[in-house]
């Protein structure tokens, strides 16, 4: 049986340490307006006189935007949590203690995650909805399935940093694998480019990678683009990216630890 | 089986050897080389339950790797570790439950917030009821002094101030075993002596099991009854401290201060080296020279003022031991 009390412990001390900077915090707030603002601009501009571009309209776009930058604010994990610890030996201390060390890493972000919410994502969706304005989700019903499905593109793209975060088992410094790694995601995601304007090869290739469904899956929903049978499909591809780059993770994981060095004496 | 159990223990590290240099980087860049270094060689040692041990060696002698097996963050390369039931790298998760763990190099406190803080997560972490949490700090911050400072965020403790604050850390989830791996590095002479009587109260206790690793040999006189030596990964010695003495420490000083200047004839065994113009040192192995000969000798045939008998300190044994004098 998993005893949650010490992974909430590890949660709430997240929650409230985020607290501790006002003009970061402020700062955060503002760079994810105008990350959306920008990209915004630029497809109003493209689209100029134009109410629709191979079906797709403009709040559609704006709407893709607004959801996915907003959604990767409050998803951003610390990528270098587990690195930093293996780099000056403090994994020593974490693994003295009684509980699971993934699990510890889902905890933090979740508290991270919890703050991004309703401090960063909140204020920057009522400041987009006031100044460009997103398309009203299609359906309460749809509402709820987009719920379900944005936790699970939470999921997946926990995931890919926590098995990315292992690698540092043996390369110590994982900056590059690292942002590597975010570029694959902003780029491949749809969060910079909706997918919809991709090629169609290469809309089928992105369909077959887990990028497409951390934020692209929950936009369709939300937008209404996908019949229940389609949702069901995309979710359970969603939950199977999840359990197949978590196991990978936890196989480094427990391969790592075997030849772990504890760094500093 | 006795509560802790080494046996055979090996573990191998792979250190990359880089020449210096730009040159030596380049070749590293392309052909890295490593080299298998042993850190703890065919270890074995059994310490049975409530027992205080000191665990002393010299810089890279496999203390703390040791140490790290034993408290399951380390694999052992080959050999076996059970303590108390456990094998501590294969069931950490509930084995760490029941350990503590003081690393006087790493401190196990959150930087920025007040120690007070720090607890209150471990208690939630090691899920300590509400009444064993309370009776233990109280006991613990009374015993170290501690309360004073357990509101000021940690950074702003002195290196004193927070070591006794890990120590705590340690302590609150009541284990029955507690690794010290050098808790007085770097700590003034008073608060050593605090730290010191704070272990062996503890020990005497409440017979917590102790592993107490430290370069400064009065930690070990002052607290531990027993003492393993490790040297490059091996165990050189297993025993008391009185029983270093007897094996290691068999020689004796007698410093001899004559009425007046005289030459002494050369006595068989014994080294004769000049002090002072009055003074000399004879220096013999006591089981070589019987002391009560050498000194009626001595009476006998010269005036003598003052004499003054000594045994080396353990910090010389120590010393001769980890410079291989004795191997």
């Amino acid at each position: 049986m998993i005893k949650l009390a010490p992974y909430l412990a590890y949660a709430k001390k997240c929650f409230l340490g985020r607290s501790a900077y006002r003009f970061d915090h402020l700062m955060n707030i503002l760079s994810t307006c105008l990350q959306i603002f920008i990209f915004w601009g630029i497809y109003h501009a493209l689209y100029g006189e134009n109410t629709e571009v191979d079906g797709i309209t403009l709040p559609m776009v704006a709407t893709n935007f607004v959801l996915s930058m907003g959604l990767g604010a409050v998803f951003s994990t610390n990528d270098y949590f587990f690195p930093d610890k293996i780099h000056d030996g403090s994994i020593a201390t974490e693994l003295l203690r009684p509980i699971s060390v993934p699990g510890r890493m889902i905890a933090e972000n979740a508290g991270n995650a919890l703050f991004n919410l309703i401090f960063r994502f909140t204020p920057a969706l009522v400041l987009s909805i006031l100044i460009i304005g997103i398309s009203a989700p299609a359906g309460v019903g749809m509402f709820i399935l987009f719920l379900i499905s944005v936790l699970l593109g939470y999921g997946v793209l926990w995931a890919i940093s926590f098995s990315v975060q292992m690698t540092a088992f043996w390369f110590v410094n994982v900056w590059s694998i690292t942002t590597i790694k975010n570029v694959f995601i902003n780029v491949l995601s749809g969060s910079m480019i909706p997918l919809w304007f991709m090629p169609g090869w290469m809309k089928g290739v992105l369909y077959l990678t887990p990028f497409s469904s951390i934020y692209f899956t929950p936009v369709q929903i939300y937008l209404g683009q996908l019949t229940y049978q389609e949702i069901a499909l995309k979710c359970a591809v969603q939950g199977m990216w999840i359990i197949l780059i978590y196991l990978a993770g936890d196989f480094l994981w427990k391969k790592g630890q075997k030849k772990l060095v504890v760094q500093g004496g | 089986m006795d509560f802790i159990e080494v046996k055979n223990v090996s573990k191998v590290f792979r250190i990359n050897r880089r020449k210096s240099g730009v040159t030596g980087m380049l070749a590293n860049l392309f052909v890295p080389k490593y080299e298998k270094k042993e850190a703890v060689k065919n270890l074995n040692f059994s310490i049975g339950q409530g027992e205080m041990v000191g665990f002393i060696g010299p810089n890279g002698a496999g203390k703390s790797t040791t140490i790290k097996m034993l408290s399951g963050i380390l694999f052992p390369e080959s050999g076996e570790i059970t303590v108390g039931g456990f094998i501590p790298y294969k069931q950490r998760k509930t084995y760490v439950g029941s350990i503590g763990v003081v690393f006087g190099q790493k401190s196990q406190l959150q930087w920025d917030l007040p120690v007070i803080d720090s607890f209150e997560l471990l208690k939630a972490i090691y899920r300590v009821p509400e009444g064993v949490y309370k009776k233990n700090l109280d006991r613990y911050t009374g015993m170290l002094d501690m309360g004073g400072f357990l509101n000021q965020p940690v950074r702003q403790l002195s290196l004193g101030q927070r070591m006794r604050a890990d120590i705590v850390a340690a302590l609150l989830h009541s284990p029955k075993i507690v690794f010290f791996d050098e808790p007085t590095i770097g700590v003034d002479v008073v608060g050593k002596e605090t730290i010191r009587n704070f272990i062996r109260d503890l020990n005497r206790q409440d017979h917590v099991t102790m592993i107490f690793t430290t370069h400064d040999m009065q930690d070990i006189e002052k607290t531990c009854d027993r003492l393993i030596i490790i040297d490059k990964g091996s165990k050189v010695y297993d025993g008391t401290l009185p029983g270093i003495r007897e094996r290691y420490g068999t020689t004796r000083q007698l410093d001899v201060e004559f009425v007046e200047h005289k030459e002494v004839a050369p006595i068989p065994k014994v080294e004769i080296i000049e002090l002072d113009n009055n003074k000399k040192r004879f220096v013999f192995e006591s089981h070589e020279v019987h002391i009560n000969e050498l000194m009626d000798h001595l009476l006998s045939h010269y005036n003598i003022r003052d004499i003054n008998i000594s045994e080396p300190e353990i910090e010389s044994i120590i010393r001769k031991i980890y410079s291989g004098e004795y191997l």
